[in-house]
């Protein structure tokens, strides 16, 4: 009961301000649709360079007639950008989306074809796609061509008795390719089924505020250990705190008053940006309403146990903004609210996961961008709830030892 | 019955500094006591220790037979602290500081603004209820901090340097709080570093200074520690360190201070004592310009015991 009393007091002092509003709401929107923007426009301006769908191009027929000729048909095309890619690296770079898919030439095709033998090329795309289906598209006609080519050349061949003359056959061949024969060849290629991480090379699905609207959301909430942080500098500074302590109140519960006026706070500010987010800008928090409300809880207990330790570390106010902006920033970056985790590599990539950040982040984009539903956010909320408890524990820890 | 208050070899070290050195003594239920002692002597560093707010380095106290290392929870709801800073929050107002603080004591409802209403007519300011604590004058802040010690019915109220720095009807106000207060029954601990305050409330009076209590009885038993002599206050046209070396070598003069031109001297006989003062003042080419021959008083027991005088 004392512990309510203590965070409703704290929230009339918060609130008697009414400027803290200018910060937790209108700020964030503001960057929300500045971020929003950014996105958008950064991705038309690819768009306006290369329009073209990257395709990767693995030749195992390095010598080969046909394959030659494939490449420079598939060169002019107007609408797919080849990327000469070596067998190996076909995995990767799809996945990693830097080609939208790869088209790979089996070893000895040129032979094959020549010898009237049958022989598929092999696309690796997602065929439910749009990109995948546009390749697929763009590729039929060349290769249909090709093959037309290729069958009265060899035709030619053989009538003139000489099939196993190249030089011949390559003339012919030359000449065939410019004819153009619209006999079904679907089976000219055989698809497989890329294996794609899901939004990327788009990776905020298709709407660019469902990277802007969670990655502010969770970066203002990390703003928030700014006002978290300075309740026990200022509680100290009225001289409050020792008339605190010398009530009967424990220690834990002095904390734990604090703390639940931050959480308010923090998940005040959360719900207007979701609503901000679901009704202003179209991202779809409402996609697993459970799952959101989880996540937003734990993250603005994280946020306000963290606060709450930062405030028993420090001298003054100065001193807690130091802390609190170092940490939004090595959070925030760390985290993936700038631009997602999935696009950086290596040991910035691993550590970051392990921010609370980044599982707060992770638990919105499996409800917005990965439309995952309620279940997809359990482990999220319960690494941000463990991140809250230690903060928490450590926060009345120091507490108790702090002189006050 | 045990004793209200009872501290016992309480001692406390900032790093190197002794602040407390071994502190003890006791207030019987319903008396007040007070703590005298100049800035420094460590009586508010007893009363943080008292209160729970810093851990003794060594020895202990209770509170209505609470220890405070023991049974800190017990002990903190049988006293009300009124800090030597004003501790209140300077942006909500009297009536919300009190009923806050009122919730922290565990009231709760109605009887929380019953108390409120009595407490803020105790301390006189129920027509200034409304007003943020940050418009009120240095007295009347003062006056709420108290206040806020006061809504739990404390048995035991800890009250430190209370008036200091504040005008002279606030000050009248608390002292009679104080008195008020004590008539009910409450057992109150004051400090102060007012000679005249500790003679004017208490019942018994412990002289602290540089972490010690150095005279401990009631107003009438420490004045008789000084005996037949006498405390006289002079001052001299110009500050002269001569004047003061030959005054302390000179017969029937015991114990000399000076200050900001003022000298305080305890003698034996005044009568016989001044015309020497005089003398050997004159001698060195300066001049008296003021005496005042005091009756002995809890300033000249102070002088007597410390060789100091209690300035403020
Ligand atoms: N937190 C502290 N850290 C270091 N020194 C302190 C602290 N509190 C008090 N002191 C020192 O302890 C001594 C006693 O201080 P205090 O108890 O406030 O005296 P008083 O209340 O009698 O004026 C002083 O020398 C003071 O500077
Ligand atoms: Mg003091």
């Amino acid at each position: 009961m004392r512990i309510l009393d203590i965070a409703l007091k704290d929230l009339s002092q918060i609130f008697r301000d009414k400027r803290i509003l200018l910060f937790l709401v209108a700020m964030p929107i503001v960057f929300t649709l500045f971020m929003g923007f950014a996105y958008k426009s950064g991705k038309n301006n690819d768009a306006a360079k290369d329009n073209r769908i990257p395709l990767g191009w693995v030749n195992n027929d390095a010598n080969g007639l046909v394959s030659r000729q494939l490449f420079e048909m598939l060169s002019d095309s107007d609408s797919l950008r080849l990327v000469e890619l070596t067998p190996n690296a076909v995995d990767e770079s799809v996945r990693k989306g830097e080609v939208a898919g790869a088209l790979i030439v089996p070893l000895g095709y040129s032979e094959q074809l020549s010898a009237g033998r049958e022989a598929q090329l092999t696309l690796v795309a997602d065929l439910n796609s749009a990109q995948g289906q546009s390749i697929f598209q763009s590729l039929r006609t060349p290769v249909t061509q090709l093959m037309s080519a290729v069958e009265i050349a060899r035709l030619s061949a053989e009538t003139l008795g000489k099939p196993n003359d190249a030089s011949e056959l390559n003339e012919t061949f030359a000449s065939a390719s410019q004819s153009w024969s619209a006999s079904d060849s679907a089976s000219l290629v055989k698809v497989e089924l890329a294996v794609k991480d899901n939004f990327l090379g788009d990776w905020y699905g298709d709407n660019p505020y469902n990277q802007a609207s969670p990655g502010i959301l969770v970066q203002f909430a990390i703003m928030s250990l700014v006002t978290s942080g300075q309740i026990l500098v200022q509680e100290r500074k009225s001289r409050t705190l020792q008339r605190m302590m010398s009530t009967s109140l424990r220690p834990w519960e002095i904390i734990a008053g604090h703390t639940l006026a931050m959480f308010g706070v923090v998940f005040f500010q959360i719900a207007l940006l979701v609503v901000f987010g679901q009704l202003v800008v179209g991202v779809d928090y409402m996609n697993a309403p459970l799952g959101t409300l989880l996540i937003s809880v734990a993250l603005s207990l994280w946020v306000a146990a963290m606060g709450l330790l930062i405030g028993t570390l420090v001298k003054d106010d100065s001193q807690v903004v130091l802390f609190a902006l170092l940490a939004m920033f090595i959070l925030s970056a760390l985290g993936g609210t700038w631009f997602p985790l999935e696009v950086s590599s290596g040991a910035f990539a691993t550590i970051g996961k392990l921010m609370p950040s980044a599982w707060a982040m992770n638990g919105y984009q499996n409800i917005l961008i990965r439309g995952l539903g309620l279940e997809s956010v359990w482990l999220p909320t319960l690494a941000l709830l463990a991140y809250a408890l230690g903060f928490f524990v450590l926060a009345v820890w120091r507490f108790r030892k702090m002189d006050v | 019955m045990s004793k209200a208050i009872e501290v016992n070899n309480l001692k406390k070290s900032f790093g190197e500094l002794q602040a407390v050195q071994g502190v003890s003594f006791s207030a019987e239920a319903g008396e007040v006591l007070s703590l005298l002692g100049p800035n420094g002597a460590g009586k508010s560093t007893t009363i943080s220790m008292l209160s729970g707010l810093l851990t003794p380095s060594e020895g202990d106290a209770s509170i209505m037979g609470h220890s405070i290392s023991r049974e800190p929870l017990l002990a903190k709801a049988a006293l009300g602290v009124v800090p030597q800073d004003i501790a209140l929050y300077p942006d909500l107002s009297a009536r919300e500081n009190l009923d806050f603080w009122g919730k922290m004591y565990g009231l709760r409802g109605g009887a929380l603004k019953i108390r409120v209403d009595e407490v803020l007519e105790i301390i006189g300011l129920s027509d200034r209820q409304k007003d943020k604590v940050s418009t009120f004058s240095g007295g009347m802040k003062r006056r709420v901090n108290i206040g806020a010690a006061l809504l739990h019915k404390p048995k035991v109220i800890i009250m430190d340097e209370p008036t200091v720095g504040i005008d002279p009807q606030s000050r009248r106000h608390i002292l009679e709080n104080v008195k008020q207060l004590n008539a009910q029954g409450m057992t109150v601990l004051y400090t102060t570093h007012y000679m005249e305050e500790a003679a004017e409330l208490s019942n018994h009076i412990a002289i602290m200074d540089m972490g010690k209590v150095i005279a401990y009885g009631t107003h009438d038993e420490l004045i008789r520690m000084v005996g037949e002599q006498t405390r006289i206050e002079v001052t001299l046209n110009m500050e002269a360190e001569k004047v003061l070396s030959s005054w302390r070598s000179t017969e029937g003069v015991s114990k000399i201070d000076s200050l900001d031109g003022k000298v305080t001297a305890l003698v034996d006989d005044s009568n016989r004592v001044l015309p020497r003062l005089f003398e050997a003042a004159s001698k060195h080419g300066v001049r008296i310009t003021s005496v005042d021959i005091q009756e002995p008083n809890l300033e000249t027991v102070f002088l007597h015991l410390t060789g100091r005088a209690l300035r403020d």
